[in-house]
């Protein structure tokens, strides 16, 4: 049941919707869905702030509503919980989400923009399927999925000016750069 | 110590072997006084020791920075005093020179540039300088640590030399080598106790209350895993109870201390750092934003994280984005660790927060056998 370019792109800009609610609340804007057999079964954003706690990615809080909910976590079904599942991301996960996702099993990750500071599927080291792991089996990470869009709202987080900071650095000449050019 | 530095830091030949270690209740380092400092010997972990790197032409890691010739020596101090006055950002240049100079030719390092196939735009340069178009040039990414490594990197760029001295790792006083034997002993209590009684997996994870050299924390150093202060947090791996796979020991620890924080309110007078001053200086380049501030609020900054076995890379990776200062385990994770077994997580290239990681090797080792093995393909 392979999705075709258009329900990439549809899932995408529903990933890209959690991003801009991280956004208006003042998260570092990534966003993400899961889909089993083309439905959405699960959404979620960063929360990092909101639940000061630095782990709460996007991925872990949408892993976690899943696993909270019976009807979609049937027990027996199979070892791993998100074997028949996709992840549309609209950042590389990180490090510690790429190994969350192959100890759930993941079946594949599409993602928006690559991380190379913490990138967990190839941007510093591929833990998804370049690792090997003893028993969890490899799992596919493409990226390139509206990356534009993904890297336009980072800009935007970072154009504004962070009173969060600990030493807040004056952004008031910073300009939104809009060209991107291809990876 | 240094003839164990198989590049895991002599971890690799470490065998737990529990009927070379002394039945006595309390190691050496319980006799003498309390702030004195402990050789390295009798520390009662091992040191992980990243193994040496870029040693050779083809492991220099290198980052794409502008630089601009400038053939004027006359032009030379105007340019100085142009860079100081200019918003170039140069903490990510901070192990380099600014200038190189062959020739008759002066070469002035500008700024650093992540992802070069995305800068489409150089720095922009003064108006009333004479001077030809910037180009980009790969630089070395980090201080040569070696006299080898440096001769290596001046080739690419001049480089500061800065080699790890033996006094760069933090000493330990006998007080505070006790505080670690009781929070070890408390971690493997805690994991035995859940293993035996409740069916977990039998892996903790405890973040004792920092260490304090006053008479006060030293009352408390031997006391039980009971005697935990305010500031102590314990958690245990729920995954089988809670069926859910990545509701690891040290994850539970980081989510009950976020919660304690936030339930106490401290957190409003904690800065939220969505961002790190270094991040700031990229922001502005075309690169693509980088992903260091995805939520840090550094929970653990200081903090140092017991725990019975070496977390997965899941954990480690947790525990570098709370900014854990150190992490003690007990037992290594060869197939699937994140702090030296499949991998070293802090010791990647490009991770913004370093943290120490010292493997277990004192007395809780006598306890290590009691219900703490776990398969070697798990995620600790």
């Amino acid at each position: 049941m392979a999705a075709n370019t258009g329900e990439h792109e549809k899932f995408m800009a529903e990933a890209m919707a959690m991003a801009e609610e991280a956004l208006a609340a003042g998260e570092v804007p990534v966003g993400c869905i899961f889909v089993r057999e083309n439905t959405i079964i699960a959404k979620a954003r960063n929360r990092t702030n909101e639940l000061r706690n630095a782990t709460r990615h996007a991925e872990l809080e949408a892993i976690d509503e899943i696993m909270a909910d019976p009807a979609l976590t049937p027990p027996g079904s199979s070892g791993y919980p998100l074997a028949d599942t996709t992840l549309y991301v609209t950042v590389e996960p990180c490090i510690m989400c790429a190994s969350a996702l192959r100890q759930m099993g993941i079946k594949q990750v599409l993602y928006g923009c690559s991380n190379d500071r913490f990138g967990g599927c190839g941007g510093v080291i591929g833990i998804n399927d370049r690792l090997a792991h003893p028993s969890h089996p490899p799992y596919e990470a493409i990226g390139g999925y509206s990356r534009e869009d993904a890297i336009l709202i980072l800009r935007r987080f970072y154009v504004t000016e962070n009173s969060n900071a600990p030493t807040p650095k004056s952004k008031v000449n910073r300009v939104l750069k809009t060209e991107i050019l291809p990876p | 110590p240094d003839q164990l530095d198989d590049g895991w830091g002599g971890l690799s030949s470490v065998d737990v072997d529990s009927g070379s270690v002394s039945k006595a209740p309390f190691p050496p380092f319980f006799r003498g006084a309390v702030d004195d400092i402990l050789p390295e010997e009798e520390l009662p972990f091992e040191r992980f020791k990243p193994p040496p790197e870029e040693e050779t032409a083809d492991s220099i890691r290198t980052i794409q920075a502008w630089a601009v010739d400038v053939p004027d020596p006359r032009s030379i101090g105007l340019m100085l005093k142009w860079l100081r006055r200019s918003d170039l950002d140069a903490s990510e240049l901070g192990h380099l020179k600014r200038v190189r100079k062959q020739n008759d030719t002066s070469t002035f390092l500008l700024s650093v540039s992540t992802s070069p196939s995305l800068s489409s735009e150089p720095p922009s340069l003064p108006a009333d300088i004479p001077l030809p178009a910037p180009y980009l040039l790969p630089v070395p990414a980090s201080a040569a640590l070696t006299l080898t490594s440096l001769d290596l990197k001046n080739a690419l760029w001049p480089t500061v030399y800065a080699p790890r001295r033996k006094g760069e790792v933090e000493p330990w006083t006998r007080g505070r080598a006790r505080w670690a034997w009781g929070a070890m002993r408390a971690a493997v209590r805690e994991a035995q106790q859940r293993g035996r009684d409740a069916g977990e997996l039998p892996v903790a994870a405890y973040v004792p209350a920092p260490y304090q050299s006053d008479a006060d924390a030293d009352a408390d150093l031997a006391s039980d895993a009971d005697d935990k202060g305010a500031d102590a947090f314990m958690a245990h791996d729920t995954r089988r109870s809670a069926a859910h796979p990545l509701r690891h020991a040290v994850m539970n620890v980081i989510r009950q201390i976020a919660d304690a924080r936030a339930r106490s309110g401290d957190v409003a007078e904690q800065p939220i750092h969505t961002s790190t001053p270094g991040d700031e200086e990229e922001n502005d380049s075309d690169s693509v934003p980088p992903l260091n501030a995805n939520g840090t609020n550094y929970l653990l900054t200081a903090r140092t994280l017991f725990t019975t076995h070496e977390p997965c890379i899941m954990c480690s990776m947790a525990l570098l984005h709370s900014r854990v200062k150190e992490v003690v385990y007990l037992l290594p994770m060869r197939a699937t660790g994140g702090c030296g077994g499949g991998t070293c997580v802090p010791a990647l290239p490009g991770v913004n927060h370093r943290f120490g990681i010292c493997r277990w090797t004192g007395d809780a080792v006598l306890e290590a056998e009691a219900g703490l093995q776990v398969d070697a393909s798990v995620d600790a």
